[in-house]
């Protein structure tokens, strides 16, 4: 019915109508909710795939000791500092005696006073045993009476005893002087191991108590990494399992090592198992103590089989599975996964066949009605 | 019959289009600010629906934890999970902060995720690129939104985390974009402070003679270790059992465990009824005074397109051309115009408007055909106005001018 | 649709009411019967206007009586109901100024009062262009209004005028715009069409120019119409 007045006014309308109209097509029908869903594709792989475990840990020696006097005492002298090395019966340090040798010197004194007392009481002894004698024999020859002779002996047996009391005594004493002199002895710090000083816990002139210690001593060739793992992914966590060690401190660096040991106890608060990592070759200059360090624990290869991606994972209705494209329908698919690796690749045991299209990436959460497009990379992923 | 109407804009299509456009321009606005309405709720719904869960355990009496602060112990989950009905439940914290990465901050919503793999509530639900987070440290899946890329490393609090993964879609309720960190790092981001501020806890636990006591070595360090670990977490997420009643077991949870629980409907209620609502009434407002100024404007243009054709229509008039005739040639230039304006509109809120407002703005299908009908109303209404004009004019008019 | 052209007996038409009631048409009897042109002639405020809107049956006459062809149309009163519809079918107009529709073309211009009347496009149309041959614009039937010459547009405008071939035509100042010479051209034209179809015309001018081709004149002063029969007047 419409007889379009002027050829050229009919263009210009058009070119501009149309497009427009063109545009408010692809505008409702390609964005919002009734617009296909961008989703990357990928194939299920046949691949073997080497599990990690990944824990934090912090450096720290294996052995440690901490030196310090058995008796409370005062500080007298410390020979070496934080970061010096000592070897083996090396005296670092020794405490203030006080009056030690006074005591020992009272002491000495009186030993000698009991030597003393010992001799007399032989001489006691001596003397009593010989009257004793004479008198049973003045006795037999009835020159005496039988109480005198009794008397004798029973000073005797007197004199007999203060003789035990005596040289008792002197042991005795013998003991404590030991004893002050060994206290003396153990005045000195000394070194039970090659080591390298760490702290320096107390300066000369300071008190401190029994067990307190005054210098704490590592051994330097005895680091290794206490090791965090987080319960849940601690299986197949065992010693002797290559390690891989990345020191805070040295971020891009890269240190090997092995695991010594799985502790039996784990941290029931934290819900990690507790493992310890040996380096292979000390690390030089030695990590600080308390140095924090990611472990990557490397376990043995699996035999080959399907792998998918961990980002392909969806959970729907209870069940864990995936995004198969199936022509262009899309199809949940529920799965049963094995093992994953530090990259993301997981295998699955039950639900798929290796070379099955799934859905890796989407823009948004999918539903088998959604209408999909397959694109290389999601729109708004810069490469 | 012809349509006068449609000779007449095809006259003066020029005219009309470019009126269309300008009044299009002010529709497409229109539409952006019902657009950014949607998009809040849907930010809410969204944070909703990708943390998975259809419970959330939080601290007694609190909104926790999007809406308020809450705090629960982070072994309360061993005991949530082992209530019937419950098919996982999972720890997870939230923390809003400011991450430094190239050419400026970005505000994000960093979520601590209990580790074990895809799945477990809390978890992104699906990437656009990467792998989810595979160790249990140092690992990070982040918002596009954000503006981070794959393989970028950023620092959170103390640490320095991978990229590995990228969402999208994955905002908090404010619209943030998020960033997903595995729990015991996330635990460890929200207590601990910066190194200056433990120094100076330190030296303060040190100096109170009760904690440094001569005579009882190791006391202060087990004080100071004690200080320096975070055993909360804000949240527990828990996904109730197929076939079990939420209501239920949230039921049971708020009555022998006496934490409050939410249920995905009272969720809603707290984050769109009492989060956005002041910011949502705001935008009520802007989309009533924005069609009021569209109706206006619609209004004057139809009443000057209509003033101007005065003599032709009083010769309409007198040639003996209907009323009806006459109303039907206003009022189809004045919808024409508001169609014109609504696919200009539509097209400008979508291609143009859409992508450069930095909040969500989601355009629905529904929406729009609101706004169309809308549209057509106001300017029907509009152009009674110049329809009144126009039935006012006397055909003797044009009888001797 | 031709008819017996019109009548008018003691047409009379008063504005206001009471003390300050002003009578424009005090008593107006004309008849101009098919085929005729009459002349209108009158000085400003002679009540032509009035008297044209009320033969346009867009004003109410005081009293009187009007017969457009065998129909009264007015005795003290309307006697159609639908004075939209007498208009368009029954009266033709031609103005001073052509008032073409702009966004209509020329054929859809002429071609939309039958469309009105409820005629189809395409015949509504056909009886545009056979107007178009008579009137010798034929060539133009597609343009639009605006590219039209002065002349030009006036044809238009009486074919729009006589294409629902009424009784009556009311032409007011149709020359006024005009040179002399196309002004004479369109009386011309005004007189074959009213032979051609049968229709009464009545042409309201004070153009000294044109005056002299009618057969007969009616004047108008203060509201009364005098007859002028002048034999001297030729058309030709």
């Amino acid at each position: 019915m419409k007889k379009l007045p002027f050829q050229k006014r009919t263009l210009a309308l058009f070119a501009i109508i149309v497009p427009l109209i063109v545009l408010f097509v692809y505008v409702a029908l390609y964005s919002g909710p009734l617009a296909p869903v961008s989703v990357v594709l990928t194939k299920v792989e046949n691949k073997s795939i080497k599990p990690a475990l990944f824990g934090i840990g912090t450096v720290e020696a294996r052995y440690t000791y901490k030196i310090g006097p058995t008796y409370p005492g005062r500080v007298k002298l410390l020979k070496v500092d934080v970061g010096d090395k000592v070897k083996v019966g090396q005296v670092i340090g020794e405490m203030d005696p006080v009056d030690l040798d006074e005591r020992i010197r009272a002491q000495v004194a009186a030993l000698k006073r009991a030597n003393a007392q010992l001799r007399e009481a032989q001489a006691n002894k001596n003397y009593a045993q010989a009257q004793a004698l004479r008198y049973k024999r003045l006795l037999k020859a009835h020159s005496t009476s039988k109480e005198m002779a009794s008397a004798k002996r029973r000073d005797f047996l007197v004199a007999q005893s203060k003789l035990i009391a005596a040289r008792e005594e002197v042991s005795r004493l013998q003991a404590d002087l030991n004893a002050l002199k060994a206290q003396r002895k153990n005045l000195a710090l000394i070194a039970p191991a090659d080591g390298l000083v760490v702290s320096r816990d107390a300066e000369p002139g300071t008190t401190v108590v029994a067990g307190q210690s005054v210098v704490e001593l590592i051994a330097p060739s005895s680091l290794w990494v206490n090791v965090r793992f987080d319960q849940i992914r601690s299986h197949g966590l065992a010693a002797n399992l290559p390690a891989q060690i990345v020191l805070r401190s040295q971020a891009d660096k890269v240190l090997t090592g092995r695991v010594l040991r799985v502790e039996p106890l784990a941290d029931a608060v934290t819900e990690e198992t507790l493992a310890k990592v040996v380096f292979d070759r000390t690390p030089d200059p030695m990590p600080p103590i308390g140095e924090l360090a990611e472990v990557t624990v490397i376990l043995p290869q699996l035999a080959a089989g399907p792998v998918i991606p961990n980002a392909a994972i969806r959970r729907i209705g209870g069940k864990m599975g995936v995004w198969r494209v199936v022509g262009h329908k899309l199809r949940y698919t529920p799965v049963s996964l094995g093992v994953s690796d530090l990259e993301g690749h997981v295998q699955v045991r039950k639900g798929l066949k290796v070379g099955d299209r799934i859905v890796v990436y989407s823009e948004n959460a999918l539903n088998k009605h959604k209408r999909i497009r397959v694109v290389d990379h999601i729109p708004g992923v810069t490469q | 019959m012809i349509s006068l109407a449609g000779r007449d804009i095809l006259h003066s299509w020029g005219k009309f289009v470019f009126t269309g456009i300008g009044l299009g321009l002010l529709i497409g606005i229109t539409l952006s600010m019902a657009g950014i309405y949607r998009g809040m709720v849907d930010d809410a719904k969204v944070l909703l629906d990708n943390s998975g869960a259809d419970l959330w355990v939080v601290q007694k009496d609190t909104l926790g934890p999007y809406a308020e602060p809450s705090s629960i112990n982070d072994n309360i989950w061993r005991g949530i999970r082992s209530i019937p009905g419950v098919d996982q439940a999972a720890n997870i914290t939230y923390l809003t902060m400011q991450v430094r990465k190239k050419g400026g901050d970005v505000r994000v919503m960093v979520a601590g995720i209990t580790p074990g793999g895809p799945g477990i509530p809390g978890w992104p639900p699906y990437l656009v690129a990467g792998r989810q987070i595979t160790s249990s440290h140092y690992e990070a899946v982040a918002d596009i939104a954000s503006g981070l890329k794959l393989g970028e490393r950023i620092k959170l609090r103390r640490n320095y985390y991978t990229i590995v993964g990228l969402t999208r879609r994955m905002v908090s309720s404010s619209g943030d974009p998020m960033i997903f960190i595995p729990l015991k790092d996330a635990q460890e981001a929200q207590f601990l402070k910066d190194n200056d501020a433990i120094w100076a806890q330190r030296r303060r636990t040190a100096e109170n003679p009760a904690f440094n006591r001569p005579g009882v070595p190791g006391l202060l360090d087990a004080i100071i270790a004690s200080q320096s670990t975070n055993p909360y977490v804000n949240a527990v997420l828990v996904r109730v059992k197929k076939g079990h009643n939420p209501e239920q077991v949230a039921e049971y949870i708020r009555r022998w465990k006496r934490l409050t629980v939410y249920t995905r409907s009272q969720m809603e209620e707290i984050l769109i009824g009492k989060l956005i609502a002041t910011a949502s009434k705001q935008i009520f407002m802007f989309l009533v005074i924005l069609s009021i100024v569209s109706s206006a404007i619609v209004a004057f243009i139809i009443y000057t397109l209509t003033l101007g054709k005065i003599r032709e229509i009083a010769v309409l008039k007198l040639i003996g051309t209907k009323n009806r005739t006459i109303i039907g040639l206003i009022m189809q230039q004045s919808i024409a115009l508001g169609v014109i304006g609504f696919v200009v509109g539509k097209i400008s809120a979508t291609l143009l408007m859409a992508p450069i407002f930095p909040k969500y703005v989601l355009l629905e299908p529904l929406d729009s055909a609101i706004g169309f009908i809308a549209v057509v109303m106001i300017c029907v209404l509009s152009s009674i106005v110049a329809i009144r004009a126009a039935l006012k004019v006397d055909p003797a008019e044009a009888i001797g001018g | 649709m031709s008819g017996k052209g019109i009548k008018i007996f003691g047409l009379r038409k008063s504005y206001g009411s009471g003390d300050t009631a002003v009578e424009a048409l005090k008593k107006v009897d004309m008849h101009v019967a098919p085929g005729e042109v009459v002349g209108l002639i009158g000085p400003s405020g002679s009540g032509k206007t009035t008297l044209l809107k009320c033969l346009g049956a867009v004003i109410e006459p005081t009293a009187g009586k009007m017969i457009l062809g065998d129909d009264v149309i007015y005795d003290d009163g309307w006697k159609v109901k639908d004075l939209r519809a007498l208009r368009r079918d029954r009266i033709g107009f031609v103005f001073q100024a052509p008032y073409l529709i702009p966004f209509l073309d020329v054929t859809d211009n002429v071609a939309l009062l039958p469309m009105l009347a409820g005629i189809p496009n395409t015949e509504a149309r056909n009886r545009a262009r056979e107007l178009f041959k008579a009137l010798d614009v034929e060539h133009r039937a597609k343009a639009m209004p605006s590219q039209l010459s002065g002349g030009e547009q006036q044809r238009v405008a009486i074919a729009r005028g006589l294409v629902n071939r009424p009784p009556v035509i009311l032409a007011d100042e149709p020359t006024a715009p005009l040179d002399s010479e196309r002004a004479l051209a369109v009386i011309r034209i005004l007189n074959d069409m009213a032979k051609k179809f049968e229709t009464a015309i009545i042409v309201v001018t004070h153009d000294e120019k044109i005056i002299p081709t009618f057969r007969r004149i009616y004047h108008i002063r203060d509201g009364v119409t005098y007859e002028e029969a002048g034999e001297g007047r030729n058309v030709e």
